[in-house]
């Protein structure tokens, strides 16, 4: 009998065997597939809209501006005496800009396309999106200052502060809100419909 | 790539033990970086050029680490009057996500270290892909756009554009996401709906 079925599988064609391969892959990583493939699509055409004159121009640098005001605020507060100008902070001994990279719009989209591509509700993702983005800005807040006052106090460690450990620091935290997020959020699967079989119970 | 064990389920708290795990590797892990960066940084420099020539004929690149953290680009057959190089490019930070890769990868609660370490070994074996073909586009990068009547001559618009958007596509998101997403493409059933049951 077993000899019967391997003889029988053996002499199938072999494009069926491979689209049944390509098949059983399917069902085996269909989660893994679509979250990837979402987040990779919502991830390339959410940085290449924002890299978009129109939208740069528009949107990017006057959010850049609004965010280097509530920095250098933050800065006066705690006697920095900065002047602002534009995405610009600087006061005597040393000065900033902030550029696409250093606004946490791109862990805004990181962040954004992981809840988009995620199996949960909508009302979840408009939570997750808003509360996010708002804890993701926050951050990112602490690093403009906190490289501000780096740059001020330790200019020695302003370069590795910028490019390495606050890029870092931000986009865990995106990564880390996105793990807390859809660990409560998961919206479990709909029961598949089981076949019927011939002779159960 | 192995699927983490879904029938060992883990405890409920599960993300925040993840989170803790990740905060306590991410020192380990750059310590590591640190130490392991000026051979990495060696390496990717010959890959590169061996990469950037495989498209040139005859092979004219030449990329030179230049410091700890840098990499020059030279052409044998151009040079910048009194520049001694074309550009460079801060080859450390083509890879410093790796960190946080490492950290991800080390800190899943409820897997195995061994299935932990494999799946760390298949990331960081990706990873080391996708920084050669990001230094790749960079050098290209350079050469359409940085070089004056050199990038014009040789670079159509077309080009230009396609070589920007590339290089920046694989400078920001891509190498920002890199640890996400390659954690996701090992780990996302344990975080996906039932997959911790």
């Amino acid at each position: 009998m077993a000899a019967k079925k391997s003889s029988t599988k053996n002499s199938k064609p072999e494009s069926t065997e491979r689209s049944g391969d390509a098949v059983s892959l399917w069902r085996a990583y269909r989660q893994e597939i679509r979250f990837l493939t979402v987040f990779i699509l919502i991830l390339g055409g959410g940085f290449m809209a924002i890299s978009l004159n129109p939208v740069n121009d528009h949107v990017i640098e006057p959010f850049t501006a609004g965010i280097a005001r509530v920095s250098g605020w933050t800065l006066d507060l705690i006697g920095q005496d900065v002047t602002m100008q534009g995405t610009a902070i600087h006061n005597q001994r040393f000065g900033v800009n902030i550029r696409n990279g250093c606004n946490g719009v791109e862990t805004m989209i990181i962040f954004a396309a992981a809840v988009l591509a995620f199996p949960a509700g909508w009302r979840q993702r408009l939570l997750g999106l808003i509360l996010g983005s708002i804890a993701i800005q926050l951050v990112n807040l602490v690093r403009v200052v906190a490289l501000f006052l780096t740059g001020v106090y330790f200019r020695d460690l302003f370069d590795a502060s910028h490019t390495t450990i606050w890029q870092t620091v931000v986009i865990l935290c995106g990564v880390l809100l996105w793990i807390f997020w859809a660990n409560r959020f998961a919206v479990p699967p709909a029961a598949d419909p089981q076949p019927q079989t011939a002779g159960g119970e | 790539m192995k699927r983490p064990p879904s029938a060992n389920a883990p405890a409920p708290d599960w993300a925040r033990r993840f989170a803790v795990g990740v905060l306590l590797w991410l020192l380990p892990a750059a310590i590591v970086w640190m130490v392991v960066t000026p051979f990495y940084n060696r390496f990717l420099t010959t890959s590169a050029e061996n990469l950037v020539r495989l498209t040139e004929s005859p092979g004219v690149t030449r990329l030179t680490v230049h410091d700890r953290h840098h990499l020059v680009i030279q052409r044998s057959d151009y040079a910048i009057p009194d520049k001694p190089w074309l550009g460079s490019i801060r080859t450390s930070d083509t890879h410093f996500p790796t960190i946080m890769l490492a950290a991800f990868f080390l800190a899943v609660p409820g897997v195995s270290w061994r299935r932990r370490l494999e799946n760390l070994g298949w990331a960081l074996l990706i990873a080391a892909f996708f920084h050669i073909v990001s230094l790749f586009f960079r050098v290209n990068f350079v050469y359409a756009t940085q070089l004056g009547a050199f990038s014009r001559e040789n670079y159509g618009s077309l080009a230009i554009n396609l070589w920007g958007i590339s290089s920046h596509l694989l400078e920001l998101p891509f190498k920002f996401a890199m640890p996400f997403l390659l954690w996701a493409a090992f780990y996302i059933r344990l975080v996906l709906p039932g997959g911790r049951r």
